[in-house]
């Protein structure tokens, strides 16, 4: 089993069915504009995923081994460490920057382009960061729950920070610095097989998310959602919030009136 | 006068009872028994895998407080619902989860979970047991357990996996369900035996 990072996972092409096991559509007639825009949107997503991007996912995991795939895996990791590198300055990390630039240059070079994680061995782990993070620190505002086309689960400040991504991607500056079509062509190729492979490799998951799944929207919804609460602690506004963790919920009833307090 | 030290005294025993603490070790010990149990005993065992889905029924249920889990997470239908109803989603809800559970013991072969502490809940008698979980590639994925103490006997209440809290997802999910679903709370019910049927058709191939 891979790392289940639902963050990433969640912002994967897949969208909600929301319908029933009779394949009838639940009655949402209720929900505001933007509920029924997400969903409309998640749907056309899940389409999309199932008509499309699974079944080249599929293909592409009968035509590859584990070892191929870590070897993808690894790759678009490194090409990720520039963005954390960034990250880590404007959040003031300097040792954690240090770490990101030095994982950059160790495993685009001794790595072998990255495709060979040479740097944790020496210690030098990865880390994650991104704009939304920084974002999330400086106490940006998070917007609302939205559903893009392809990109799906997204707010508004987590779509700056994924532009922001982009920016600091090393595809980027080899998309942008050419007029040579075929680079073109194969920046657009490497986007497309990260998606793939990210896909391939979370296949199980989120087979098993959705058959245990009554109305998949809201279980991806309220996944994506929790799991960014983790930047609800870094800002510095929330002090005093931080000192209860984002899944205490008050979890007890009131045993005469047989009901949980909300 | 006497009246009014009852009452007291009453108030008092009452706060007593609901800020009774929960003993940190005690609990890390009670899920370091759940995993050891889970892994060993079920997931890295040479048994058939009926035999694996027994015991793993066996621990669900010891361990894991359906009863409780299954009236958070219908929310406010809880008190609408007929008692056949609530009787009857509970009992799917256990099979479902038991069945989901159960077959994706090979997602945690070869896994060990590192304990991390606990930390305190703002519910009385609950706490929150710290774990994590290494992965192949990357950090740790951080797995938390939420754990309820009621008259001595430790139930797991939630299960909480890189911040989200399966509790609270399927509560969001069934009420927002049963909020669209022209039969309620039976429709619900109906559409999670659809499942367990499928999840058993499945299992059989």
């Amino acid at each position: 089993m891979k790392k289940t990072h639902l963050t990433l996972l969640f912002a994967i092409f897949l969208a909600s069915c929301a319908t029933n096991p009779d394949g009838s559509k639940l009655d949402t007639s209720n929900e505001t504009t933007l509920e029924a825009y997400n969903r409309a949107m998640f749907n056309f997503n899940y389409q999309l995923d199932k008509k499309v991007i699974y079944p080249v996912a599929k293909g592409y995991k009968k035509v590859t081994n584990q070892f191929v795939r870590d070897r993808v895996t690894s790759l678009f990791n490194n090409l990720d460490e520039p963005s954390y590198f960034v990250n880590d300055l404007l959040q003031g990390e300097i040792k954690e920057s240090g770490i990101s630039i030095s994982r950059f240059l160790i495993n685009s070079t001794l790595g072998l382009l990255g495709t060979f994680d040479v740097a944790s061995g020496w210690g030098l782990e990865r880390k994650k960061n991104s704009f939304d993070e920084t974002m999330a620190k400086y106490c940006v505002p998070d917007g609302p729950f939205v559903v893009m086309p392809v990109l799906g689960p997204s707010t508004p400040r987590s779509l700056v920070g994924l532009a922001g991504e982009a920016y600091t991607s090393p595809l980027f500056w080899a998309f942008i610095d050419t007029d040579d079509g075929w680079v073109d062509v194969g920046v657009a190729g490497a986007a497309a097989l990260k998606y793939v492979n990210l896909r391939a490799e979370n296949e199980f998951l989120l087979q098993s998310l959705e058959e245990g799944s009554v109305d998949y929207y809201t279980t991806i919804k309220s996944s994506w959602l929790q799991n960014r609460q983790k930047y609800q602690s870094i800002c510095s506004d929330n002090s005093e919030e931080n000192a209860t963790a984002s899944y205490d919920f008050d979890f007890g009833y009131d045993e005469y009136n047989d009901e949980f307090e909300e | 006068m006497k009246k009014i030290l009852a009452l007291f005294c009453g108030i008092f025993l009452l706060s007593g009872e609901a800020m009774a603490e929960i003993n940190g070790p005690k609990a890390e010990d009670f899920i370091k028994k759940i995993t050891t149990q889970g892994i060993e005993e079920i997931i890295n065992s040479d048994v058939s895998q009926e035999e694996k889905d027994k015991r793993f029924e066996k621990l669900f249920n010891e361990y894991l407080d359906l009863d409780f889990i299954g009236r958070f997470v219908l929310g406010r239908y809880w008190k609408t619902a007929t008692t056949a109803e609530r009787e009857e989603f509970i009992d799917v809800y256990r099979e479902l989860n038991i069945k989901t559970w159960s077959g994706r013991f090979d997602e945690f072969k070869g896994k060990t979970f590192i304990f991390k502490g606990t930390s305190p809940s703002n519910s009385a008698g609950q706490i929150f047991v710290n774990t994590e979980v290494p992965m192949e590639q990357g950090a740790p994925a951080k797995v938390v357990w939420r754990v309820k103490e009621t008259k001595g006997q430790m139930k797991v209440v939630d299960i909480i996996i890189e911040n989200v809290s399966l509790a609270i997802t399927a509560r969001n999910e069934y009420t927002a369900f049963i909020k669209n679903s022209p039969e309620g709370v039976k429709g619900l019910i109906n559409n999670l035996k659809g499942k367990i049927s499928t999840n058993v058709q499945s299992t059989d191939k």
